[in-house]
């Protein structure tokens, strides 16, 4: 019994220790968090919802295009994003750009690149955001066409 | 492969800050807007202040989820459940937590970082990442703005999606 105190010990750190470790390294992983905070903000500003709506040009291809590349260049809540969307949709501008748009306003992130490669690779993120983009355009596509077909 | 791409050891590093560039690249810019519209940059401040604010109660939450994973589950019982041996099962819980998570995505990437560093598949990440489109608390929003058509054939579409940029992934960047 004592033996396997003694071999358990050193194995398995307290909870305090662990919790202890974990805010370290988010604790040194804070200034890149509060860059990536201070960009959204920066964004949230520069970035106006009048900006972003005024670029698509009423193709559908080259909409969806610009509503993927939209939906990654602008930060904030997803529901500002089905705001937008749903404004757009208004406007006469096509499901498939909206989609795209609504799609990348959460897998892709230009503020968060920087943090992303930091934090996983730079090949990793050139992957993943590729791949991000690639999806956007075809979900948006395949979404769409299924809509209306059923409708 | 690049050491930056590599997947790293928490526990073995000292502690360094990470991200300090960017900080200081934020300031300058900061500083510019401020020099050229003050109002905007204080604007930007305040936004930047209020997702502080919003995000620090999923900040602890995650350090906790860290620390409790760490805590129960030894580095080979992770790479059981999300690494190579993980099967059809590390799939699903990585589709499932990207559901499920909250607050942004960059809260996120040290749980992610720790848990790659424990054996995590990076195709479980990916995975992770493009279902968190799905947004279950905003799905009523959706089909309110959308209709429930869209928001379930995009829901469909976009867990597919998920599973197969990840299948891709583990493709481009295989991990022994």
């Amino acid at each position: 019994m004592d033996k396997k105190q003694t071999k358990r010990s050193p194995q398995r750190p307290t909870f305090r220790k662990v919790l202890q470790k974990s805010a370290l390294s988010f604790l040194a992983l804070s200034p890149l968090l509060l860059g990536i905070i201070g960009l959204v903000g920066l964004f949230q500003v520069l970035v106006t919802p009048k900006m972003l709506a005024a670029l698509f040009k009423g193709n559908g291809v080259i909409d969806t295009l610009i509503g993927t590349l939209a939906g990654a260049t602008a930060p904030g809540n997803p529901v500002v994003s089905y705001l937008l969307g749903g404004e757009l949709l208004k406007q006469g501008i096509s499901l498939y750009a909206v989609s795209a748009f609504v799609i990348s306003w959460v897998t892709l992130g230009l503020t968060q690149l920087p943090a992303e490669v930091e934090v996983f690779g730079g090949r990793f993120t050139l992957y993943r955001n590729i791949l991000a983009f690639l999806f956007t355009m075809l979900i948006a596509t395949l979404t769409t066409l299924t809509v209306q077909v059923l409708t | 492969m690049k050491e930056q791409d590599k997947p790293f050891k928490n526990g073995d590093k000292p502690f360094v800050f990470r991200g300090k560039y960017l900080l200081f690249i934020v300031l300058i810019l900061y500083g510019l807007l401020f020099i050229g519209n003050s109002q905007a940059a204080q604007l930007a401040l305040q936004k930047s202040g209020k997702t502080i604010v919003k995000i620090v109660p999923i900040l602890l939450m995650v350090i906790l989820l860290t620390s409790l994973l760490n805590f129960f589950l030894q580095a080979k019982q992770i790479a059981r459940h999300l690494g190579e041996e993980s099967g059809g099962k590390g799939w699903f819980w990585a589709l499932a937590a990207g559901v499920i998570s909250h607050g942004p995505m960059y809260i996120w990437y040290p749980l992610l970082e720790d848990l790659r560093s424990h054996g995590m598949k990076d195709a479980f990440i990916v995975v992770f990442f493009a279902s968190r489109t799905i947004k279950i608390p905003l799905l009523p929003i959706m089909i309110d703005y959308f209709g429930l058509t869209f928001t379930l054939v995009l829901s469909f579409y976009l867990l597919i999606g998920a599973l197969i940029q990840g299948l891709i992934m583990e493709i481009l960047q295989p991990q022994n």
